[in-house]
């Protein structure tokens, strides 16, 4: 089986993200960038799959980014991806979701696939879009947020659950299809320091916008339908109180009318 | 279970991805090129080839447990890499400006000349965590292999020889039990394995035990830094601007300094550091630290301003002569592991440079001899007893031991004696009584007074943060699902201490890790709580404890800080 991973590079979740004073953007100077936490799911049930199905089964990773997304494409490779593919071209600085799908798809496309593991959503913007776009562009059935994976032995079809509210959704679908994967689905592995050594060798193709056949006039950035007009970085935190000294009735009243009439949230 | 572990080998394993390590790394490749041509050229002797490398790191990221204050004295990284400042170096400003200040509770006063020792023209204020993540690729480019995330856990011997390293394990659960993502940790081998952990490593700490390096040395002696980096209103202090200060809120049993040292961007490295020996069971370091930043100079230099990062770290100071043997059969210690600090300029980083370069030289000759016992490698220390390294350190070779006397007096006479003789003063080796775990005073014998509490500072959030807020502004981070990574010997010995002492780590820890938490309002039973995850690395636990009931182990590889400028 033909596995592709669509894995994107963020900032680490801890990383204080600070805003440029002109809100073009943020400063990235000292952000530790990693893989996506969800993209790490997807890598996980990738690899999971390739061992199940066995075979001459791969697991190549498919990821848009800047140089230093390959650090992220390395750590997929050393958690045990066989190959990887790095859309890397200025022009997608700053493209929209779709520009970057257009370019992930057709990646997917040249490479082949038989299915598609994604995370949910990028932690950095949230938007949730990337996986659902490619999946459309490639005419195949997609599943967001699945918690469970599983696929028939004959590889032609997939059931996968959802949580929803109050349960959850059993789903099955027809393959090739793409999923977006959820925490929960499974525990990510380490990469082992072999699997780093092995992943120095590993192939990582870098390909720009021309070299698959995409106009960066129309698919980058300037082709966008979305653009992020400014960055507002958050008000600071106001430091918390605690009520002190005072019997507990009393000290819920305090608190109740300090929530109406001062945090106003109730 | 038989467990499959796997193992690797390589010709020098490095233990710590710090400036000693690093070091240690580069010039192992810059000397063994040197040393091919060399033999190219004559004709005649051993080349060694290619080399394989590897050096491991418990950190997520190179730098990212890096913690200093920092001038740096460039002639450590001159030696190493003689065009550092043209390939980049980030550096926030060759020192402009030095004033020391001596201040008393409320006031003080500026000293009209700047001490011989606190001199820094010449040397350059650094964010060590920016100066090493710009290092670390450098030293990759070399064909290093660097691998973060990976802390070694254990020393593997053949005998009394050093023959590797163990790797800590990854996905145990916090009951010991392994989770579904379990991956054991593997066996590094190598001909020399070179500890360069810093300050009270926790593979050196036993193996030095072990073999016996501190026979007929002087006990260790540590500090503990506590730093934040403050972002203050534009143009208010320039980069390249210093500030040492003597004096308040040191007491004559628990001595300490201060910095303040300008960045770029309008940030200010803030710090104090303590003498770990200091007696009061109820001292904080942290709150030592407040008690400086709110003097009123200091307060007024800072006006408008906010902490924005923060960091905490142990100092190895003992100086000279409690520098453990720093060669063995399959091994060498650099850097801070080997004690190589010089606590008289509060400077480490050069020496720590230049220690990796003498240890490179060495191994290259260890390996053209094939000889890797402590026959050759002693020879690390003859070139360290030659080099400037070896003078530095021996002419302040009593300094540490002087002022834990007591500050001003006795440790002024010693001082001034050792000023007039080179170094060697009163005593020559001027002896450490205990280690300052054991230089505890009671609650009884300190307070006179068995419930004894001394108030914490005010915290309001901006200003005056608390522990936790500034462990937040550490970028601290680890896996809440693993065990805690700090290994209390003695339950019961805990409660002997709350009594005697209160329980000290409550109050040393920089991060808030300790409590010892009342669990039972009637019975007034208290047990130890360990909020592990707040853990910054600072090893000050680990050396402090009256009992020494605490053992610093490594967590899951990659937790800890993600110091950026500290
Ligand atoms: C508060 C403070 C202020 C200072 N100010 C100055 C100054 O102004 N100028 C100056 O020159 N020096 C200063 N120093 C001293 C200087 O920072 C140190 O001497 C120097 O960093 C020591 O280098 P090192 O390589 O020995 O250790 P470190 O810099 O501590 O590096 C050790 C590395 O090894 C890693 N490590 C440790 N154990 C393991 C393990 N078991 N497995 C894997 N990795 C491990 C650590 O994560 C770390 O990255 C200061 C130190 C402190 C604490
Ligand atoms: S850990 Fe050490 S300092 Fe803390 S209570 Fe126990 S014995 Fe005392
Ligand atoms: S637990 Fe120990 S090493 Fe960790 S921050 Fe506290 S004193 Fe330092």
């Amino acid at each position: 089986m033909k596995i592709i991973v669509i894995l994107k590079q963020v900032p680490d979740s801890e990383t204080k993200i600070k805003v440029k004073g002109d809100g073009s953007g943020i400063e990235t100077d000292g952000i530790k960038y990693v893989i996506s936490p969800y993209d790490e799911y997807a890598v996980e049930e990738a690899l999971k799959l390739k061992e199940k199905a066995g075979g001459d089964s791969t697991v190549t990773v498919v990821s848009a980014g800047p140089d230093r997304t390959v650090e992220s494409i390395r750590t997929a490779l050393a958690m045990g991806a066989d190959a990887a593919v790095h859309v890397n071209d200025p022009a997608l600085e700053g493209a929209d979701s779709l520009g970057v799908a257009r370019a992930l798809a057709k990646a997917i496309q040249d490479n082949g696939f038989d299915i598609i593991f994604a995370g949910k959503q990028g932690i950095d913007q949230d938007n949730s879009q990337v996986p659902s776009a490619v999946a459309e562009l490639l005419d195949i059935p997609q599943v967001n947020i699945i918690a469970k994976f599983e696929i028939t032995e004959d590889k032609s079809k997939a059931t996968v659950s959802r949580r929803i509210e109050g349960g959850e959704e059993t789903i099955e679908t027809s393959l090739p299809a793409l999923f977006g994967c959820e925490k929960g689905l499974n525990e990510p592995r380490y990469a082992s320091l072999p699997g780093i050594m092995k992943a120095k060798k590993k192939p990582v193709k870098t390909v720009d916008l021309a070299g698959l056949g995409l106009d960066a006039g129309e698919v980058g950035a300037a082709g966008s339908h979305v653009k992020i007009l400014k960055w507002i970085p958050l008000p600071e935190r106001q430091a918390g109180k605690i009520l002190q000294g005072m019997e507990t009735a009393e000290a819920s009243k305090e608190l109740v009318r300090l929530l109406r009439e001062e945090a106003k949230v109730i | 279970m038989g467990e499959q572990r796997e193992s690797m080998e390589v010709d020098v394993l490095i233990v710590g991805g710090g400036p000693s390590g690093l070091a240690t790394a580069y010039h192992l490749k810059q000397a063994a090129k040197r040393h091919d041509e060399a033999i190219e050229k004559a004709g005649v002797g051993k080349k060694v080839g290619e080399l394989s490398i590897a050096v491991i790191e418990k950190a997520s990221e190179v730098g990212a447990h890096m913690m200093s204050g920092a001038v740096m004295d460039p002639v450590g990284i001159n030696e190493l890499m003689p065009d550092w400042l043209e390939r980049g170096a980030p550096i926030e400003s060759p020192v402009k400006k030095e004033v020391v200040y001596h201040l008393t509770e409320k006031g003080g006063f500026k000293l009209p000349l700047v001490p011989p020792p606190l001199q820094n023209h010449g040397n350059y204020v650094i964010s060590l965590s920016k100066f090493i993540r710009w290092l670390g690729p450098i030293v990759e480019g070399e064909g290093v292999d660097i691998f973060c995330g990976f802390p070694g856990t254990e020393v593997l011997y053949d005998g009394n020889r050093v023959i590797g390293v163990r790797t800590g394990d990854k996905g145990i659960g916090p009951d010991g039990s392994k989770r579904s993502n379990y991956e054991p940790g593997i066996d590094l081998m190598a001909k020399v394995t070179v500890f360069a952990e810093g300050v009270r490593g926790n593979l050196a700490k036993p193996m030095i035990k072990k073999l016996g390096l501190d026979a007929g040395k002087n006990i260790m002696s540590y500090e503990t830094g506590v730093k934040e980096v403050f972002e203050v209103p534009e143009g208010q202090i320039e980069p390249g601007f210093l500030m040492h200060t003597s004096g308040y809120p040191s007491r004559k049993d628990a001595t300490g300094g201060s910095w303040l040292y300008g960045m770029q961007n309008n940030l200010v490295s803030v710090g104090w550091v303590v003498y770990l020996d200091y007696r009061d069971p109820l001292l904080e370091p942290h709150t030592e630290y407040q008690k400086f930043k709110n003097h009123p100079i200091v307060k007024k230099m800072l006006e408008g301003g906010k902490p924005v990062f923060y960091g905490a770290k142990a100092l190895a100071s003992g100086g000279y002569y409690a520098m453990p043997r720093l060669s063995f059969d399959g091994g060498l210690l650099v850097g801070e592991d080997g004690g190589f600090l010089n606590n008289k300029r509060l400077k480490g980083i050069h020496l720590a440079f230049k220690s990796g370069m003498m240890a490179a030289e060495t191994i290259i000759e260890a390996l053209e001899k094939g000889d890797v016992t402590r026959e050759t490698l002693a020879n690390y220390e003859k070139r360290f007893e030659r080099s400037w390294a070896g003078k530095e350190l021996y002419g302040s070779r009593n300094f540490t031991a002087a002022m834990s006397k007591g500050f001003p007096f006795p440790a002024a006479i010693h001082l001034a004696a050792q000023e007039a003789t080179g170094g060697r003063g009163l005593i020559d080796p001027l002896p450490v009584a205990h280690t300052d775990a054991h230089a505890l005073a009671s609650l009884t014998e300190y307070y006179n007074d068995a419930n004894a509490m001394p108030e914490r500072p005010k915290y309001d959030g901006k200003w005056m943060l608390d522990k936790v807020s500034d462990v937040y502004i550490s970028g601290t981070i680890h896996e809440e699902q693993q065990p805690p990574h700090l290994k209390i010997g003695n339950a019961d010995i805990c409660q002997q201490c709350w009594v005697k002492f209160r329980s000290p780590c409550n109050r040393f820890c920089p991060a808030d890790v300790y409590e010892m938490a009342l669990v039972n309002e009637q019975t007034k039973e208290r047990a130890m709580q360990i909020r592990f995850s707040n853990c910054v690395h600072c090893k000050t636990c680990d050396i402090k404890c009256p009992f020494d009931n605490i053992t610093w182990t490594p967590p899951e590889g990659g937790g800890g800080p993600n110091y950026t400028v500290q």
